[in-house]
């Protein structure tokens, strides 16, 4: 079997019941993709399959023979961040980051299928998707802002929606 | 058959670090010939954002851009102790330590750059990056230059050291059970409004509305402390409707079979959140900073709970409030069995319908022999 993963081509050696997060994982060690629940419920193992959001953890590595396969290695550089991942930083979007690459990914396939900033949109294609930080609102931001093309200053972070009282005294 | 919308509102006040425990967290400093700055801590960022958070202290104490600072807590043997990221102290005591150490760095840094410029380093002071005669601003010596005169021309390695450190608390009076130091360094406190919407037929607890307002002390990053209470409204909304751990305790088999059946809230569950922050400032922390960490998920299960009571007029004493637990409520309601009573301004519940604590003097469940 052979498959692309973010423009190189691999011979893969392993079974081809073994799953896809697997073989990206421990024979080919790109650990962008993380194995969450391993069960197909958490969305941390979202690859793009021929630029289609799929669970790597779920798929044997048979149906992706000939595939291209996109990790978030494959989105950017850290000099080169793609639009999203600038997005993602800008707004906050990740926290302990667990989810984030499995949630860019997501959120790459839902942009280039011509995706809106409507906050309905974003959650319904990104609902299979758990994360226990944030709460979700950056990380709806953040694809929004990109999905309206916004240009991002990566050495700001986003003023947030929070308001703000003082008080006088130290207690 | 209806659905029911209900307002309740839970506040929560929360102290900051392990407070009598006497948890140390120390930082070290040092500067680079070229004027930037390597801090060296043990606090694990976990996510809640305190390399960050230290890395802007530091910044923001000596004088310098953020972007001159590396944070390095890559390991635990070449950093200086933490005890660790819990008990909401990260900012509030790591941070602390971050600040000490900084200021020693400043001192050294004028110290330094008054050698160099004949200038007494009280009537120095140092402004973004360079250090600059109060009353003369032309009299000026950048960073870098004091930095590469410590290291070429003084010999010296421009360095700070920093600990925080809650000492023991030690009861002075055992008749009266006086400590000799306050018992804790902070409180934060918060409150949270919920609205939410129960269909009586089906039994299901919708959230529509969390209005959050949280005591930070100061929002070193008001983004990330967004952030953090955003992921607590969250949390605790699972915690109140949706989460439970052991849902088959005591059997042996108490655990959730799959990950499927820990049912965590999901984008769907979002409801709207509003957060307002409280500068309500310590004395302790850095900056009159505070923390939040652990308290950002707990005043919402008792909000929901209240809500739910507004919305269908039933208490559910119990957590997370299923739809299960609201549909036998309503049966024992229209039953006229387990009805709380108000006595004056409390509201007693049934006994069979509470659930006991250990700090009640009992356990809900009991192992069979």
């Amino acid at each position: 079997m052979n498959i692309v993963v973010n423009g190189t081509a691999h011979a893969i050696e392993s079974g081809p019941l073994t799953p896809l997060l697997d073989v990206l994982r421990e024979e080919l060690e790109i650990t962008g993709p993380k194995a969450g629940c391993h069960q197909g419920g958490c969305g941390a193992c979202t690859v793009l399959v021929d630029g289609e959001p799929r669970r790597s953890c779920l798929l044997p590595v048979a149906y992706a023979d000939g595939a291209e396969i996109t990790t978030v290695e494959g989105l950017g550089t850290p000099e080169s961040l793609a639009p999203i991942q600038q997005a993602f930083v800008h707004h906050y979007a990740a926290q302990c980051g667990f989810c984030t690459s499995g949630m860019l990914l997501a959120a790459q396939a839902y942009l280039d299928g011509g995706g809106t900033d409507d906050p309905e949109a974003i959650q319904e294609a990104l609902g299979g998707h758990v994360c226990r930080c944030t709460g979700y609102a950056k990380i709806v931001d953040a694809v929004a802002a990109a999905a309206r093309g916004e240009s991002f200053d990566l050495t700001q972070t986003a003023v947030g929606k929070y308001t703000t009282v003082t008080t006088g005294g130290a207690t | 058959m209806a659905k029911h919308r209900g307002k309740g509102i839970a506040a929560i006040e929360y102290p900051t670090g392990m407070n009598q425990n006497g948890d140390p967290s120390q930082c070290w400093i040092k500067v680079k010939p070229d004027g930037r700055i390597d801090v060296f801590a043990g606090t694990a960022d976990i996510g809640n954002g305190s390399k960050t958070i230290q890395a802007q202290i530091v910044a923001e104490t000596i004088g310098v851009p953020y972007d001159w600072i590396t944070y390095d807590n890559s390991n635990t043997d070449s950093s200086p102790v933490c005890t660790g990221t819990f008990a909401s102290r990260a900012t509030f005591v790591a941070g602390k330590a971050a600040e000490k150490a900084a200021l020693q760095v400043k001192a050294k840094i004028l110290e330094i750059a008054g050698k160099e410029l004949e200038i007494d380093p009280a009537d120095l002071e140092i402004i973004d990056g360079e250090v600059v005669a109060k009353g003369a601003p032309q009299t000026r010596m950048s960073i870098s230059d004091v930095a590469a005169a410590a290291t070429w021309g003084h010999g010296e390695l421009i360095t700070g050291t920093g600990a925080q450190l809650k000492p023991y608390a030690a009861i002075v009076d055992p008749e009266t059970g006086r400590v000799d130091s306050p018992p804790h360094s902070a409180i934060s406190y918060a409150a949270c409004a919920a609205e939410v919407e129960v269909d009586d037929e089906t039994g299901e607890v919708r959230v529509l509305r969390l209005q959050q307002c949280y005591d930070v002390g100061r929002a070193i990053n008001p983004t990330q402390v967004e952030g953090q209470i955003e992921g607590g409204a969250m949390m605790g909304l699972g915690l109140g409707v949706l989460e439970n751990c052991y849902p088959y305790y005591p059997s042996v088999e108490h655990r959730g079979g799959a990950f499927g059946s820990y049912l965590a809230p999901g984008m769907e569950e979002m409801p709207q959140i509003d957060t307002i922050l409280i500068e309500n400032p310590s004395q302790d922390g850095p900056y009159g900073a505070k923390g939040i960490g652990e308290m950002a998920n707990n005043p919402q299960p008792p909000a929901i709970a209240a809500a739910v009571y507004d919305a269908i007029g039933v208490w559910i004493t119990e957590l997370p409030i299923t739809p299960e637990r609201v549909l036998r409520a309503l049966e024992e309601k229209a039953a006229g069995k387990h009805e709380p009573r108000r006595e004056g301004k409390k509201v007693v519940f049934d006994e069979e319908l509470s659930v006991n604590t250990v700090s009640s003097g009992g356990i809900r469940f009991e192992v069979p022999a």
